[in-house]
């Protein structure tokens, strides 16, 4: 159990730190509150807006469409730097694994999701 | 660890078949959507993959892929069974499908694809095949759940199955993750190996918990049991009797190996984490389940209290209760595929439990139909589900769990209550909706097959018995 005990102390220095920090904050720093400062912080967007702004389809399915390639690419790199040890099985296995991502690739065209209307 | 061969595919004969028919689907699916091509493609698919598991793939208790996937009369047991509840659900969704404006194709896609993780899963010599066998199985039922794209409560039921079922993963790699740094190994062996003679440590008992949170969630036992009545509710019926029939047989066979192979070491905890997970079961969703008023629903609770009885099997543990399981899954899959049947035959009136009223004066056949399934999930002779009931609590009795069983007989004689109003609403009420259509041809296949195996399975329980071969 002892090599766990890093994690142990990792865990209660983080919430020390963090504890510290809110509850010293709060109990001596000095209070000028203006409207501005009392917003919630959101990395300079306004926080606050009506979801009234419209966001075609279209760029979630290309975003999917992304991930099947994306996904193609982790599996073949690896297969890549090992390209020589695996040999033919290898690259057979690859094509086949190929053949069926490319499967759902011809579904997506077959079906229109390509298309950009 | 062996490189893997051509030799090693063989063990995957019956994943490869249902795996080869969902990419031909999926290639034609735009051309197929309104032939029955897809429907008679899984059907055979499903046959095939049933005889190659049987006939095609090598001797027995062979091992493949560096020790992870196997082929054994336990395995062989679940993907025939699996195969089966494949068929069916197929069959059973055939006039479902155009009513509810399901595409076709990718209907059975996800269907074969889902049962391709169960099988995976049942064959799994190892924590992470495991793992991935189940969250294939998930990953399609969670899009065969809200596969209604216009109907809001199938979406509702599909965030909320995929929320939970997310969650469910999650403690369930985090239960893999603690195996593995107890044991160092995440093979079944492996782990049953390193836990031999050594003492208890809390860490193995947190890691055996997590692993079986994570796979009750599949089963959908108490207290992991939330998402099945909803999910059960808003997906079409076809796909709640999928749900209930093969992924609750899947989980099971998947519990049932990693109790007795994996943690045989460790039985007295993993057993008492069981039998809570049982007790609590059968008690809440019998009680739960009398107040139901949808149909879905109460089969949903229905099949989360058969969760708690499948379990007493494997709480006893050793080669009988393994057996013990394995029969009650199997009757459990044909009777409520069954059931289900009968409220997919009655469309829209047969969802909830007022539309039965006087069933038995307008359509005797699909009533009595009706009454055999209520009575095999009651477990009253001479159906199947008497034998089932009283493999899993006698077996429970051997092993000393005797207050276990003298709940799980209470709680049957509660859960009489809930479908024997059922049978009143058939059989002493006056019909007050118009007589429902005839049964389509493929429904009543379907139906005629459940109903067989569940009179066959209730006249001569042993006739199971050679199969149900222990992990």
């Amino acid at each position: 159990m002892s090599e766990y005990a890093g994690i142990a102390v990792t865990f209660v220095m983080a919430g020390a730190v963090a504890g510290a920090m809110v509850i010293l904050s709060s109990t001596l720093g000095k209070k000028h509150p203006t409207a501005v400062k009392l917003a919630p912080f959101e990395c300079g967007k306004d926080p606050f807006s009506l979801p009234m702004g419209r966001l075609a389809i279209k760029f979630y399915l290309t975003a999917i469409l992304f991930i099947l390639f994306d996904v193609e690419l982790v599996f073949l790199y690896p297969w890549a730097v090992c390209f020589r040890e695996l040999g033919v099985l290898g690259l057979t296995e690859m094509g086949i694994f190929l053949g069926v991502v490319m499967v759902g690739f011809v579904y997506a065209w077959d079906n229109g999701a390509l298309e950009w209307k | 660890m062996n490189r893997p061969t051509t030799a090693d595919l063989t063990l995957l004969v019956p994943e490869l078949i249902l795996v080869g028919m969902a990419l031909v689907l999926i290639l034609a699916a735009r051309r197929i959507q309104t032939a029955p091509i897809a429907l008679v493609g899984t059907v055979v698919a499903a046959l095939a993959a049933a005889a190659a598991s049987i006939w095609v793939v090598p001797s027995e208790g062979a091992s493949g892929f560096g020790g992870m996937i196997t082929v054994d009369g336990y395995s062989r047991f679940f993907e025939v069974l699996i195969a089966a509840s494949l068929a069916l659900a197929a069959l059973l969704s055939a006039k479902t499908l155009d009513r509810d404006r399901i595409p076709r194709a990718e209907y059975h896609v996800l269907l074969l694809l889902a049962s391709t993780g169960m099988m995976l899963a049942v064959s799994s010599l190892d924590l992470l095949t495991l793992y991935l066998g189940v969250e294939l199985m998930t990953l399609c039922t969670i899009v065969l759940v809200g596969i209604q794209v216009e109907n809001p409560a199938s979406n509702e039921a599909a965030v909320k199955y995929f929320l939970i079922a997310s969650f469910a993963s999650a403690l369930l790699l985090f239960g893999i993750s603690l195996t593995y740094g107890v044991t160092g190994t995440t093979d079944f062996a492996g782990i049953a190996s390193a836990l031999r003679g050594r003492g208890s440590d809390p860490l193995l008992i947190a890691a055996m918990g997590l692993v079986a949170a994570g796979l009750a969630f599949k089963i959908a036992a108490v207290p992991f049991h939330a998402w099945a009545p909803d999910a059960y509710q808003g997906a079409t019926a076809p796909v709640a009797a999928f749900l209930a029939a093969g992924s609750k047989a899947a989980g099971l066979a998947a519990v049932g190996r990693v109790a007795l192979v994996a943690f045989d070491s460790e039985a007295r905890t993993l057993s008492a984490i069981l039998a809570g997970l049982a007790g609590l079961s059968i008690v809440v969703a019998s009680i739960i389940a009398l107040s139901q008023t949808d149909m879905k629903r109460l089969l949903a609770y229905s099949s989360i209290a058969h969760a708690g009885y499948a379990l007493l099997g494997l709480i006893a543990g050793g080669p009988e209760g393994a057996s013990a399981t394995m029969t009650y899954a199997c009757f459990y899959v044909f009777m409520t595929l069954g059931a289900f049947g009968v409220v997919i035959a009655l469309g829209e009136r047969g969802e909830s439990v007022d539309g039965y009223q006087g069933l038995a004066a307008q359509r005797p056949g699909t009533a009595a139909l009706m009454l055999i399934f209520l009575l095999a999930l009651t477990g009253i002779p001479p159906t199947a589900g008497f034998a089932a009931k009283f493999v899993v609590i006698q077996s429970a009795v051997r092993a000393d769990h005797v207050p276990l069983a003298v709940l799980a007989v209470v709680c049957s004689v509660v859960t009489a209550f809930v479908y024997m109003r059922i049978a009143v609403q058939m059989y002493m009420k006056e019909p007050k909706q118009a007589a429902p259509a005839r049964l389509p041809l493929t429904v009543s296949a379907a139906l005629a097959v459940t109903a067989l195996v569940t009179l066959i399975g209730g006249i001569s329980p042993g006739s199971l018995a050679p199969w149900t071969v222990p992990p």
